[in-house]
């Protein structure tokens, strides 16, 4: 474990000390002979523009001969029937015209007949040879982008505990209407060297009281030699798929119990520092490491102090990092292979390793499998149709100590893991929908009475509308079937939800 | 033995040292910018472009294996007026290139220099997906492609000095190219001058303009907002008031939609993409347009 620590500062290190050294001597130079290229420019392009004016100034004087000869010839025939004919000039009388001052401003095949304008000032700026080319408007034309994203859902359930039954902080909890995920994001470009991004979410609980929780906020660099990147902040971790998209960009209303009970119901996220390396394959490969601090409830597994202090039925231990041994680390390795043109599939392998706070001496580990497979079409308009299917498989070993100054009665070891897998069909323009089933598994205790250990199955049908790229309908039913354990009976649950999806502000992008 | 080894050597060492005669590897984000970067590039370059000619330019999706040809890629070309909003950024985010960062050499926007028509005057998503830039959908116009084949070979010239008097010339041969065909095209399509055409969605202001057509029915009630049946009767209605006789329909548009309006109207429906390559033989800029202008012809003699 101290290797890889060690191995991950040294390339942080490494990587510092290369942008220190990127600097001053080639680049001068090199300034030097833009600004001499630049200054060559700029004279080739006087030059041209003086031509260009005398040009143009030969060509209105022209006209104004033409004009004042039209004039002199109306005049002579003033009075006379056959004057109309004689109005328009003899030249223009070709297929084009020759000449058009409203779009042109010197045309080089003025003097060509039959010729159509090539040139065409009123929707080309001017020559771009010579000095940086006129942006008359462009994309990224400001510091910040913001947007604000917001889902409204309806819940309807036979359940009267919904919050046990959904398993993720931003689902509908509560029967009735919910607004759990009301998320202002941020980002930009920090300066030449990062990138910056924060979410930033608003939620109701059930008394309406609203809670703000900062869920990302990180920098990230830009240009880093040998493919590498780091970022640092509040981030998601690198772990599985499902868990570093934010809610809004789920093909389901809720958290697949997998994401909610294994890493936590608000997945596994914290403030931390990561690198990853792009593998100079020819097929997408990357290799990512994250180092978290994994505390509190978006360290769910780890140092977690729980409800009230209580987690997996332990009184925890409130302890201050005592070294790099507390942090938690996650690396994962992702590969894509493109089949053809139309299909795409991502896999990924994750851990996750840390301690947790019901002992002393206690740890985690999670380990998890994904994989995305994406089919669309080359004739694809608006983006459907497409088929996808995903799906994450994740086994957590955690070591359940004997609690705050040993009070529990017991040491265990609980062995949980489950999957889920979906598929969605995008079948009509605007229109999708989707199946999943969701599995998990956890591991029998006769002493921990905790409600929220309890394998459960799940089956899901969504069915979605987008009026537009910017809002979204979502009818979604779910059967959840909860074996009985120790302490809690066995039950079937049906419900249902419906979601309002709608954004504001600048143009969201979508990682694949 | 010696005398064999050293060729092999060179290879060996030509195949891990950058030669100065390593072609630049270019990436269009759309496979019209890629058709006018070989036109310029000749044998010198790589193109890859990122989008089908097929697909609808504004929904690509970020392919892990378009960052794999970003991460190598010496010039990037887009279009930069918001038509790729939607999937170059988390693309470029994850490339981590620094050639073609936004104001390196590298990094080439082919809207820069170009008067984008229909920029909005107020912006509001109840108008559609409307950009903000203007219109993105440029290239159609031949003397806008002509311009941006300046910006191209003036960025490949930059890049690779040593064959710049290559780039000139290439772009010397292709403007020439354009002003002649531009006489054909314009012939062919003099006769048909001021006619009101229909479109699935506004992406033909730029080949309205140049060509002189109005280009105002469109099938789409507004940018991005798929036909409802309310607006395609008027659609229709309009079209026999104004005697429309062409519905431009590009190939990720649904057709059948196009279809039923024109047998109601006695409208034709015209195949019209806006990438070279789209249409079957249509590979090169120039041949594009030439089937573009053929198709059009033909809907309307």
């Amino acid at each position: 474990m101290t290797f890889k620590i060690r191995s991950a500062f040294a390339l942080v290190a490494c990587a510092s000390i290369a942008v220190a050294q990127d600097a001053p001597a080639p680049d001068r130079q090199a300034d030097v002979q833009l600004l001499r290229k630049q200054m060559l420019e700029m004279q080739a392009s006087i030059q041209q523009m003086q031509t260009q004016h005398a040009r143009e100034i030969e060509g209105l004087k022209a006209q104004v001969a033409a004009q004042q000869k039209a004039l002199d010839d109306f005049q002579k025939t003033a009075g006379a029937a056959q004057s109309a004919s004689t109005l328009m000039p003899p030249a223009t009388e070709s297929l084009f015209p020759t000449t058009d001052a409203s779009v042109v401003a010197a045309s080089p095949t003025a003097a060509a007949p039959d010729a159509i304008p090539t040139i065409d000032t009123s929707v080309v700026a001017g020559p771009t040879l010579g000095g940086p080319p006129i942006t008359l408007a462009g994309g990224g034309k400001t510091y910040l982008n913001i947007s604000l994203d917001v889902l409204i859902n309806a819940a309807a359930s036979t359940a009267r505990d919904l919050e046990i039954i959904e398993v993720g902080d931003h689902d509908p909890l509560h029967r009735g209407f919910n607004a759990r995920n009301t998320e202002l994001v941020f980002d930009g470009a920090v300066d030449p060297y990062f990138e910056g991004f924060a979410n930033i979410v608003f939620k109701l609980d059930p008394q309406n009281e609203t809670s703000v929780e900062v869920e990302e906020a990180f920098a990230q660099t830009t240009g880093l030699p040998w493919n590498i990147q780091v970022k640092a902040g509040q981030f998601f971790s690198p772990f599985g798929r499902i868990n570093t998209m934010h809610p809004h960009t789920w093909d389901f209303i809720d958290a697949p119990l997998v994401h909610g009970r294994l890493l936590g119901p608000d997945g596994l996220r914290g403030v931390g520092v990561q690198v990853s390396w792009i593998v100079p394959t020819p097929w997408y490969s990357q290799l990512l490491l994250a180092v978290q601090n994994g505390e509190g409830s978006t360290g769910f597994s780890f140092r977690n102090r729980g409800d009230g202090g209580t987690f997996a039925g332990r009184e925890t231990i409130d302890r201050q990092l005592r070294g790099i041994q507390d942090f938690i680390f996650i690396p994962r390795w992702e590969s894509a292979f493109a089949f053809g043109s139309t299909k795409t599939l991502l896999t990924g392998v994750s851990a996750a390793f840390g301690p947790n706070d019901t002992g002393a001496n206690a740890h985690t580990q999670i380990y998890a499998v994904d994989a995305f497979y994406k089919w669309k079409p080359a004739n694809a308009g608006g983006g459907w149709p497409y088929v996808k299917w995903q799906s994450e498989a994740m086994a957590r070993r955690f070591e359940a100590g004997r609690g705050l100054d040993d009070s529990f009665a017991a040491r265990e070891t609980f062995n949980d893991w489950g999957a889920y897998s979906q598929v969605i069909w995008g079948f009509k323009t605007g229109w999708s929908a989707g199946v999943r089933g969701d599995y998990l598994h956890m591991s029998q205790s006769q002493i921990t009475d905790d409600p929220e250990r309890q394998s459960r199955w799940r089956l899901s049908a969504d069915l979605t509308w987008f009026p537009s790229e910017f809002s979204k309908l979502r009818l979604q039913y779910n059967h959840d079937f909860l074996e009985a354990s120790h302490f809690l009976g066995g039950r079937d649950v049906d419900s249902v939800f419906l979601q309002l999806e709608f954004a504001l502000g600048a143009h969201g992008a979508h990682k694949f | 033995m010696k005398i064999r080894s050293i060729p092999i050597a060179l290879a060996i060492a030509s195949a891990f040292l950058p030669s100065a005669h390593a072609k630049l590897n270019v990436v269009a984000t759309l496979p019209d910018y890629a058709a006018v970067a070989r036109e310029i590039g000749g044998g010198k370059v790589e193109v890859t472009a990122l989008a089908k000619p097929t697909e609808d330019p504004h929904f690509v999706d970020a392919r892990p294996s378009f960052v794999v040809k970003l991460r190598t890629a010496d010039v990037l070309i887009e279009g930069g007026a918001e038509l790729e909003a939607g999937w170059l950024p988390p693309l470029l985010q994850n490339a981590r290139n620094a050639k073609i960062e936004r104001g390196k050499p590298g990094r080439v926007v082919a809207s820069e220099g170009i008067r984008l028509l229909d920029v909005p005057a107020t912006l509001s998503r109840a108008a559609g997906d409307v950009h903000a830039s203007g219109n993105p959908h440029f290239m159609v116009d031949p003397i806008i492609a002509k311009a941006v084949a300046q910006h191209i070979a003036q960025a490949f010239a930059g890049l690779d000095p040593a064959n710049a008097a290559g780039y000139q010339a290439n772009y010397a041969k292709f403007e020439a190219s354009i002003d002649a065909k531009l006489q054909d095209w314009g012939r062919a399509l003099l006769p048909f001058k001021g006619q009101p055409l229909a479109a699935y969605h506004d992406s033909w202001v730029y080949f309205a303009h140049r060509f002189g057509f109005t280009i105002e029915t469109f099938l789409e009630p507004k940018p991005g907002i798929p036909p409802s049946p309310s607006h395609l009767a008027e659609v229709i209605g309009r079209m026999k008031k104004e005697h429309v006789r062409a519905i431009l329909v590009e190939p990720f548009q649904n057709r059948k939609i196009a279809e039923k309006v024109a047998s109601s109207t006695g409208a034709h429906v015209v195949d019209a993409a806006q990438f070279p390559g789209a249409i079957p033989n249509t590979d090169g800029y120039v041949a594009h347009i030439d089937g573009l202008v053929a198709r059009v012809v033909a809907a309307l003699k």
